[in-house]
């Protein structure tokens, strides 16, 4: 018989895994534990339990299977971590009475609207035209640089974050980095679909 | 998720898109957006500094369907009323005419903003057009 179970409420889901929240993970690590954990879970052991300890082993799962599928991945752990320390909010950037949460800087929105603009005008040019196909290719390569770039910064970032909490500091500047280059990653997502979405259509 | 009939209307057949002249003192330019979901919602206002009525309203939207539909519906809204009663367009007012889901409430802010930058920025360039010339002779 597995020892008794109590739904324990975790504080986060660094927690789970008994980490301090940190954005540098070792991931070997993380899934070995993950799996031990699952397996010290699974339904079967819970056969012939009570009808509340079979609840808590399940409840304790999809929190477990939650945090996984969350820290495995650096964009959704950076994102997390970022609404855990009450930077942003999850997905929206407003609640439900209007609230302002998240305020991007001017020369994003002027830069990503331009960069819309020269999209839409490439798009009405036509795909039967070879230099409207080339010019959407070199746009696509151009975000995927863009984006390239991003996401070297936002490693950076988040291993001065680490060394910052293990310093002592709140890193909060640093935060406030991270989440205006999410805004700026999203936005070139955006445009990447759109452009991929305008060249190699799905019937 | 279903659109309503307004917002599939506004959104196939949207009012007032287009662009004015940046440099016309008298037109108020914002620009807003939502990194969540990549949208950029441009909205210029022409205003007639004498009697405060908004003249003419463009709009360009890049996102979904709801926040095209916002800023469509705002420019038809504002066009025709003074400063201020466009400043009293609330987004929940935004919300009912389009039946928009509560996933889609950011669209509607997104709209009331781009009113509210549009207005400030023609407030500020067009205090800098009736100053700028006091202050050259000044000099």
């Amino acid at each position: 018989m597995p020892d008794a179970l109590s739904p324990t409420v975790h504080a986060d889901h660094f927690a789970v895994f008994g980490l301090s929240r940190r954005l540098h993970l070792d991931l070997a690590a993380l899934e070995k534990e993950f799996y031990r954990q699952s397996r010290k879970l699974h339904p079967d052991r819970f056969a012939r339990a009570a009808a509340t300890e079979q609840q808590a082993a399940l409840q304790r799962t999809s929190q477990l299977n939650d945090a996984y599928r969350t820290l495995a991945e650096p964009i959704p752990r950076i994102a997390y971590l970022l609404e855990l320390e009450g930077v942003r909010r999850r997905d929206e950037r407003v609640d439900a009475d209007g609230g302002r949460a998240n305020q991007v800087p001017t020369e994003l929105l002027e830069e990503v609207f331009e960069l819309n603009m020269a999209l839409d005008e490439a798009r009405s040019g036509g795909l039967d035209d070879p230099g409207t196909r080339r010019q959407l290719a070199e746009a696509q390569e151009d975000f995927q640089s863009k984006l390239g770039t991003v996401d070297t910064a936002l490693l950076e970032r988040a291993a001065a974050w680490d060394r910052a909490r293990d310093a002592g500091e709140s890193g909060g500047e640093i935060l406030q980095q991270i989440s205006g280059l999410l805004d700026r990653r999203n936005y070139l997502q955006n445009l990447l679909r759109d452009v991929a979405a305008v060249l190699s259509p799905t019937p | 998720m279903s659109y309503s009939d307004k917002v599939i209307d506004h959104y196939s057949n949207p009012r007032n898109v287009g662009t004015l002249d940046k440099k016309d003192p008298n037109v108020g330019t914002g620009l807003v957006g939502a990194p969540e979901c990549g949208d950029v919602m441009r909205l210029q206002l022409k205003i007639n500094p004498e009697t405060q009525i908004i003249e003419e309203a463009k709009f360009k939207t890049f996102g979904c369907g709801s926040a095209i539909a916002s800023s469509s519906l705002a420019t038809e809204w504002i066009k025709g009323r003074t400063v201020s009663d466009a400043l009293a367009i609330k987004n929940t007012d935004i919300v009912r005419e389009l039946a928009l889901p509560p996933v889609k409430i950011h669209c509607s802010v997104l709209a009331e903003d781009a009113i509210k930058a549009a207005i400030t920025d023609w407030k500020q360039r067009h205090t800098e057009a009736v100053l700028a010339p006091a202050e050259t002779a000044k000099a």
